[in-house]
């Protein structure tokens, strides 16, 4: 059973409130090793470096959004097997459907609660402990 | 262009959209839980609050702008999913006015709402202008107008093109309001299920 504590996560927002928002809710799941950026393009350069098990991105960002974050992250050889969680505004099939195509892991639809978020999680990694 | 058009159909599918006859323009009415935005300089966006707040919210060089309705829901000790509802609506409205063209780095706010118009909402309203004016603090959004707070219903008509924005004490609808808030305020932000596709490694 996967330990939160040993995810390394990615938020990827360009609001700083709902960045800071998804942070505390990992946090509360005890998922405490979490960076956030406001562009796609800043945390792809940011998990070259330093590599992430989980990226939780907002779909909607003025430069690059989140389904050409997630191509980009499943074409990049050293991103590719990355777990994507795209996190939508409101309730949308299609898009939920592109993601699928493009390789997305889950989604997570705003507002969300902690509890939804942890049940996302574990759909990628399985059951987790604190 | 007419991706546009597209977002503008589907925003407006369940609006009451009329021509008034006082002057002669469009006018969009929101209720709570609905976003507008529009570059059209003839709408005007109108809507009806007691604690509830509106975000008008608009790119002063584009002319795109637009408003939300919402209401934070009770929160009871679950504050964070209280303001994840609330970064929603304004996440729609931000999201919303950037599609139709509008920069992010130039939008300017006024804010209306959050009255405290029954007893037993006594600080619902408060809690809401707080939200909103730490949201826009935190996105490096200007205030520069509006009017919250006190113990007044408002009805609000708002021109994102000019950015004027009016407001009218309402007393007729106050039974309306205080039961469509009373229900809001109890509803659980739960989310909406995008779909019933569940898909993962």
């Amino acid at each position: 059973m996967p330990s939160a504590a040993k995810i390394k996560a990615v938020v990827v927002d360009d609001q700083l409130t709902m960045r800071t928002l998804v942070r505390s809710a990992l946090q509360q799941i005890g998922v405490t090793d979490v960076r956030e950026f406001p562009k796609a393009q800043e945390a792809i350069a940011a998990m070259k470096t330093q590599p992430a098990h989980i990226i939780l991105s907002d779909f909607n960002m003025p430069e690059m959004d989140g389904l050409e974050f997630l191509r980009a992250v499943r074409a990049d050889p050293t991103l590719k097997s990355t777990g994507f969680v795209l996190l939508t505004g409101r309730a949308d099939v299609e898009l939920v459907k592109r993601a699928v195509q493009f390789g997305a892991n889950n989604y997570l639809a705003k507002p969300f609660t902690v509890a939804v978020l942890k049940q996302k999680l574990e759909q990628v990694f399985g059951p987790l402990t604190a | 262009m007419m991706a546009t058009r597209a977002a503008a159909t589907e925003q407006r599918a369940h609006l009451r959209r009329y021509r008034s006859p006082r002057d002669g323009r469009w006018h969009v009415q929101l209720t709570l839980g609905d976003t507008y935005v529009t570059s059209d300089s003839g709408e005007v966006l109108t809507t009806i609050l007691g604690s509830c707040i509106a975000a008008c919210i608009r790119d002063p060089v584009s002319g795109v702008g637009g408003m939300n309705h919402f209401l934070l829901p009770d929160s009871d000790g679950h504050d964070r999913e209280a303001r994840c509802y609330g970064i929603n609506a304004m996440e729609l409205l931000i999201n919303e006015i950037q599609k139709h063209g509008g920069d992010r780095r130039r939008l300017e706010a006024k804010l209306f709402g959050g009255g405290n118009v029954v007893a037993a909402l006594s600080d619902v309203g408060a809690r809401n202008v707080s939200f909103a004016k730490q949201f826009l603090a935190d996105e490096g959004i200007a205030l520069v107008g509006g009017d919250v707070g006190g113990n007044i219903a408002r009805r609000i008509q708002y021109m994102p093109a000019t950015g004027k924005a009016l407001q009218a004490a309402v007393r007729d609808r106050s039974r309306d309001l205080v039961e469509d808030e009373l229900s809001a305020l109890h509803t659980v932000a739960s989310p909406a299920p995008a779909s019933d596709v569940e898909f993962f490694e």
